[in-house]
């Protein structure tokens, strides 16, 4: 990640937390196609490690990019996974799952690359299926965003999921 | 005590639909299926080094997992024999002892009790620590590197315990330097019964054709093709595979020369199976050689399954008769460059990882399965896995009963006949007893394999 600098103006958080606001409904209304060609940038890292739970003295070293993670996609397996949705085949998703994401805690920060931004953001999805099935997944991204004209784009999202056992039976869910 | 005379109909390839729901089943699984079978405990690659541990579950006793100073693993009950509170909370690390967060008793590696607060002070010097170690797994061993434990002291040994089986693992787990499992494992939850998924990996070949049609169509290659234009585009099926269930009720269905089918660019996977396979077929001979180059759905009595070609390796803990945790590693071949194994861990983690495109298919199946069991009328049912009946039996150069398609029930109907064995005997003689006659005893004395001996070839 690009070195951490200055809290961002109050102008340029709020276009980000407009970006992520954006995001979220076109999460919510199955957009995933135009989420990845309009949001996401092709060189994008979209990770999420597997956290195991450790004692404090553990000095093994946090996972990487080069460990299993239950994200670790590149901008082709985010297609990949879109393609599959589009297939009209996937029978789990059809009646849909209804899907919210409420996005908080967005801290904004420039970088020593202008065209960077480092931001922090907290996340709550709710998945709720079929009748009364629901899933609530907590925790928190960070992310470098690309400026691109007066939009941005998604270079690297690391998701950490605050979920040792993931309490639900998949993530098949962009967060 | 359940009745459990009626609950499986071997003839008819039905099981009582309450086997899936009723908690009375599910306790007597507890004493006489997880109390008695040998249970996946981790891989020695999770834990190399002296002092490392891992800890899991068998059935739903909490366990450590260590390697000892001598390079021997144990296995203990998590709990402490003061007031039963767990004494390690980590899922793996490197310790010398296990300090339980309540009092401080201290617990060596080898699970003797080494250290008590206050010893003088208020037990006076009368405590007896040698009875009071953390109780002991009766047996612990391994197969090729896959550790295992059983709390029955009289069980079988583990390589007679995998029997049969063992020789189809061999194909790939004494190739290529053997096999390992990498990685921390990822858990998820699944509400359901834990027979479901084992029931669903080690036969379940008709599903890969509509459950999973989505994703292996985007994958693509050989299973994409032939099953993402529906089941009328398929091969002659006799050609594609086989199902073969064995002695303890292991069992798994193969498909011939697509080991690497769920990978999207297998090129480097298959390359590394192209030169190790003449060690295969020198040590096992073409049908050896047949297996390692093939796709395996499998499991292990009672809850451990995998997929071999797709590196996935899975462990259904059950959490009562409608819940269990999912725990997944990859599976890959030691021998395998760093690179190989990561490319590898990527495909296994993206197809039956926690957001794999395939996982996530099977997830919403298996709860319903179980979860419809909750109606009363519905639960006096039955469940059907008649398919291949009849055309299954003992093959000429293949260990266990053979069936004749991949996509058939013959290992559902011998797992549901062991479970079904192991919940009426008494103990482990009454099973041992029919170890030379259980193929008869089940489908007759002239049960033969329609599966043609020349497809090694």
């Amino acid at each position: 990640m690009s070195q951490q600098g200055a809290l961002a103006s109050l102008e340029l958080s709020y276009q980000v937390e407009q970006f992520y606001y954006r995001e979220s409904r076109l999460m919510a209304q199955r957009e995933h196609r135009r989420w990845w060609e309009t949001m996401v940038h092709p060189d994008i890292h979209y990770w999420m490690p597997i956290n195991e739970v450790r004692f404090l003295k553990d000095k093994r070293p946090d996972p990487t990019p080069d460990d299993g993670g239950i994200f670790n996609d590149t901008y082709t397996d985010l297609d990949d996974r879109i393609k599959r949705l589009e297939t009209g085949m996937v029978w789990m998703e059809d009646p849909p799952s209804r899907i919210r994401h409420l996005i908080s805690n967005v801290e904004v920060y420039h970088t020593d690359d202008d065209s960077k931004l480092s931001v922090y953001s907290n996340f709550h999805v709710y998945r709720n299926r079929r009748q009364r099935d629901e899933a609530n997944l907590i925790g928190g991204r960070e992310d470098v965003l690309i400026r691109d004209g007066e939009e941005f784009k998604i270079l690297k999202r690391k998701i950490s999921l605050d979920m040792r056992v993931v309490l639900d039976k998949n993530l098949y869910v962009f967060i | 005590m359940v009745n459990v005379d009626n609950l499986i109909d071997l003839d008819n390839a039905v099981q009582s639909k309450n086997i899936f729901w009723d908690q009375d089943v599910y306790d007597q699984e507890m004493e006489n299926i997880f109390g008695r079978s040998w249970l996946f405990l981790t891989h020695e690659s999770q834990i190399p080094n002296p002092g490392d541990f891992f800890t899991t579950f068998m059935g739903e006793d909490p366990v450590i997992v260590a390697r000892q100073m001598d390079g021997t693993v144990s296995a203990f009950i998590n709990s402490c024999t003061h007031r039963g509170n767990q004494v390690c909370h980590a899922d793996s690390g490197n310790a010398r002892s296990f300090v339980c967060s309540y009092h401080g008793w201290a617990f060596g590696l080898d699970g003797k009790l080494a250290g008590v607060p206050l010893e003088a002070e208020v037990y006076y010097n009368k405590l007896d620590k040698e009875s009071m170690r953390l109780r002991e797994v009766a047996q612990v061993d391994n197969y090729r590197g896959f550790i295992f434990g059983c709390f029955d002291a009289k069980a079988p040994p583990l390589a007679e315990w995998l029997g049969e089986m063992a020789w189809y693992m061999d194909s790939w787990a004494n190739t290529g330097g053997g096999a390992e499992l990498i990685g921390t494992p990822m858990k998820t939850i699944l509400r359901c019964n834990w027979k479901v998924p084992t029931e669903n990996f080690i036969g379940d070949g008709y599903h890969i054709t509509w459950t999973h049609v989505a994703a292996l169509s985007v994958i693509g290659g050989p299973l994409g093709e032939a099953f993402s234009g529906g089941a009328a585009e398929l091969p002659p099926l006799e050609d594609m595979g086989a199902q073969i269930t064995t002695r303890h009720g292991h069992g798994f269905g193969v498909i011939w020369d697509v080991g690497h089918a769920i990978h999207r660019n297998p090129q480097n996977y298959v390359e590394f199976q192209q030169q190790t396979l003449p060690e295969v077929i020198e040590k096992q001979g073409e049908w050896g050689g047949k297996m390692y180059t093939g796709h395996w759905n499998a499991s292990l009595f009672p809850n451990c399954s995998f997929l071999y070609g797709t590196n996935t390796f899975k462990v259904w803990h059950p959490k009562g008769p409608h819940e269990i945790e999912v725990w997944t590693w990859t599976l890959v071949q030691k021998n395998m460059s760093p690179a190989l194994k990561r490319e590898i861990q990527k495909e296994a983690i993206m197809s039956f990882g926690t957001a794999g495109t395939l996982e996530s298919d099977d997830g919403e199946n298996m709860e319903t399965c179980t979860r419809t069991n909750r109606g009363f009328q519905t639960r006096k049912g039955t469940m059907n896995s008649s398919m291949g009946l009849g055309v299954e039996g003992r093959h000429p150069e293949l260990p266990g009963v053979v069936g004749s398609n991949f996509i058939g029930e013959t290992s559902y109907r011998g797992f549901y006949r062991f479970w079904d064995e192991m919940m009426r005997a008494s103990d482990w003689d009454a099973v041992s007893k029919n170890d030379d006659t259980w193929v008869e005893r089940w489908l007759g004395e002239n049960a033969v394999s329609h599966l043609p001996a020349s497809q090694a070839a």
